[in-house]
């Protein structure tokens, strides 16, 4: 918008403020409708009453920001059970956190918006708008400009120019999404037969003899699993362990945490009647049976062991699967039976595993019928 | 004298006279005071043939339809499901799960505790098996909550929910909630695996480990882990989320409105 007055530099110095902002307004179009100074204002005492309240409610903000660094660096956090001495202070490490942080927004909150209604004049301004299009020379002179300016850089003939120089800036966003995105694709068949999903840390690596140890959820404590560790009835969750990673924190904590390790070593009573799938009749060791913890559905911890009538229930969708018919699933959608892991005994009288499961263990997946890849 | 309430004479007679006989022939309960070896051991038996030799038969060999043998199941057996309640069984709707136990079995008595040592005693010194542990009470809670935790996580969440609030098993059988058991309970339950719990023998889950685990139950169980005020039942994540959706969103939509009408 153009003005309709031509001020000089010495007019606009000799005008007051007050009229520069009017000025200014009327260059916008902007008229102030009515104007009433704030409640505040009213009269002194109003006006310091409320300064007052403002400051009380800023230094309350002040002082629960001081409170919640104080909390945060200093109050006791470790937990503590119940009974122990120290446990009601610790109880009260999160809410002493959420109070203070709540009091710290909610002064500093309550001053900003106590000073705008009492200090802030009201002020009820119009400004008026054009309805519509612009007017036709603005439209015809500004798409003129832009062609004007196509013609000139030569991007309107040069359309080979026009379009790789496109295409490249767009390539240079992918190549960013690339760098985000790329590290999270990975080709399950890189390692071929050797997949992770054909395989898992069951797997003898260069003959190397694959123990069943207990999982307590201490890597450090290393439990090697035999026969009369286990009564009848009884149930075990085990992991792989190898000599060789003893000592080996990482290794082991692997070991335990890997998602496809994880096998219930259960022990049947002596005269159970177990009808075993064809190929598995010589995976288990006597009365001991060994199957992978993940459901053959969507791949939750089917561990719930019904000791009476030996079977395991996983708690996600209520597979269940017999143990003495060597896994096979007979209720719920799970349709391929628990993988069973092949178990011995040592010439120590320690449970080994006799290879990696003959089945790919957890959800089923487009190639598993093929087998190996 | 009418001939009805001749009859009704005659009826009230014929109850107190069958009362009396009874009173007179069935013998009391027996009762054992701190007792040992042989004479515990008789004692045992004697109550075993009052309350349990209907079904589980007079050597401990079980009735076929009735009830299971108990050769082998070791006096921790007997501890857990007598003084549960869980047997003797009144009706067979009721089994496996925890119920007042029987006066003459209680635990929180001394006769109580008596027949239950003498009952366990009769059934160790028949088949033997998992037995009770020496320690009671305070000396069966572990010194180290956060590794009972750990193990509790890995062998009893799956069946009893992560703060032992129960849970489901198919055919409609559930597991229980552990809020009632005591120490003694839930450590002779680990070792003799109570219906369709597993046996946690103390090669898997040493005694420490086991008073570890207890530790851990008592330490999260009634309102011990709400640091919120209530546990909200501490069913799992569903109920949290539907009170903060319901409460919290609520909340923000109550204060939006407040908000709204203000300016």
């Amino acid at each position: 918008m153009s003005s309709e007055k031509d001020l000089t530099g010495p007019e606009l110095q000799r005008m007051s403020r007050k009229e520069l902002v009017e000025l200014g307004n009327s260059l916008d179009g902007v008229r102030v409708a009515a104007e009433e100074p704030g409640r505040g204002a009213a009269d002194a005492r109003s006006e310091r009453r409320r300064r007052r309240l403002v400051t009380l409610l800023l230094v309350a903000s002040l002082m629960f920001a001081g409170a919640f660094i104080w909390v945060y660096n200093l109050w006791p956090s470790a937990y503590v059970p119940p009974g122990a001495p120290g446990h009601t202070t610790y109880l009260f490490y999160t809410p002493l956190l959420g109070i203070t942080f709540f009091g710290m927004v909610a002064a500093l909150a309550a001053a900003m918006v106590l000073y705008v209604k009492s200090f802030y004049p009201n002020e009820v301004a119009v400004q008026e708008l054009e309805i519509g299009p612009s007017p036709e020379t603005e439209r015809f002179t500004a798409a003129a400009t832009f062609a004007e300016a196509g013609e000139q850089t030569g991007f309107g003939r040069r359309t080979m120019v026009r379009r790789l120089g496109i295409t490249a800036f767009g390539i240079l966003g992918l190549v960013g999404g690339m760098v985000g995105l790329g590290g999270l694709v990975r080709n399950p068949w890189e390692g071929r037969d050797d997949s992770p999903l054909w395989t898992t840390g069951w797997k003898p690596i260069g003959g190397e003899t694959v123990y069943l140890r207990i999982a307590t959820g201490d890597p450090t404590d290393i439990r090697r699993v035999r026969p009369e560790d286990i009564d009848q009835d009884g149930v075990v969750t085990v992991v792989p362990f190898r000599e060789s990673e003893r000592g080996d924190i990482e290794k082991l904590r692997d070991a335990e945490s890997s998602p496809d390790n994880p096998v219930q070593l259960l022990r049947l009573p002596p005269d159970t009647q177990v009808r075993n799938l064809p190929g598995r009749e010589d995976l288990h060791h006597g009365d001991f049976y060994a199957f992978s913890k993940i459901c053959t559905h969507l791949g939750c911890p089917a561990t719930l062991y019904d000791s009476q009538q030996q079977i395991l229930l996983c708690p996600c969708h209520q597979s269940e699967f017999a143990i003495t018919e060597g896994g096979r699933p007979i209720f719920g959608p799970a349709a391929r039976p628990l993988p069973q892991l092949p178990i011995t005994v040592d010439a120590d009288g320690y449970f080994v595993a006799r290879g990696d499961f003959p089945d790919p263990v957890g959800p089923s997946f487009w190639e598993i019928r093929r087998g190996s890849h | 004298m009418t001939r009805r309430v001749r009859h009704a004479l005659l009826v009230l007679a014929a109850l107190v006279a069958l009362g009396g006989a009874y009173t007179l022939l069935v013998p009391a309960p027996q009762t054992a005071s701190a007792q040992s070896g042989q004479a515990q051991i008789d004692q045992g038996r004697a109550l075993y043939e009052q309350a349990c030799i209907s079904c589980h038969g007079s050597n401990l060999q079980g009735a076929p339809d009735r009830g299971p043998s108990l050769v082998g199941v070791g006096d921790a057996a007997v501890y857990f499901q007598v003084s549960t309640g869980r047997m003797p069984l009144a009706r067979s709707e009721d089994r496996g799960y925890r119920r007042v136990p029987a006066p003459e079995f209680d635990p929180d008595t001394d006769q109580g505790r008596a027949n239950l040592a003498a009952l366990g005693a009769y059934i160790q010194s028949v088949g033997g098996g998992p037995q009770v542990p020496a320690e009671t009470g305070p000396q069966l809670i572990g010194s180290d909550v956060g590794h009972g935790g750990d193990l509790f996580r890995l062998n009893c969440a799956y069946c009893h929910n992560f703060t032992g609030r129960g849970g489901i098993l198919g055919a409609g059988r559930y597991p229980p909630r552990l809020e009632a058991a005591t120490p003694e309970q839930m450590y002779t339950a680990m070792l003799s695996g109570p219906m369709a719990m597993p046996v946690f023998s103390d090669k898997q889950l040493t005694p420490e480990e086991k008073k570890d685990i207890i530790a851990y139950v008592l330490a999260v169980r009634g309102q011990n882990n709400a640091p919120g005020g209530y546990d909200l039942g501490e069913l799992g994540p569903s109920t949290e989320g539907v009170i903060a959706f319901l409460v919290g969103l609520g909340a923000l939509v109550l204060v939006a409105a407040w908000i709204g009408a203000r300016s």
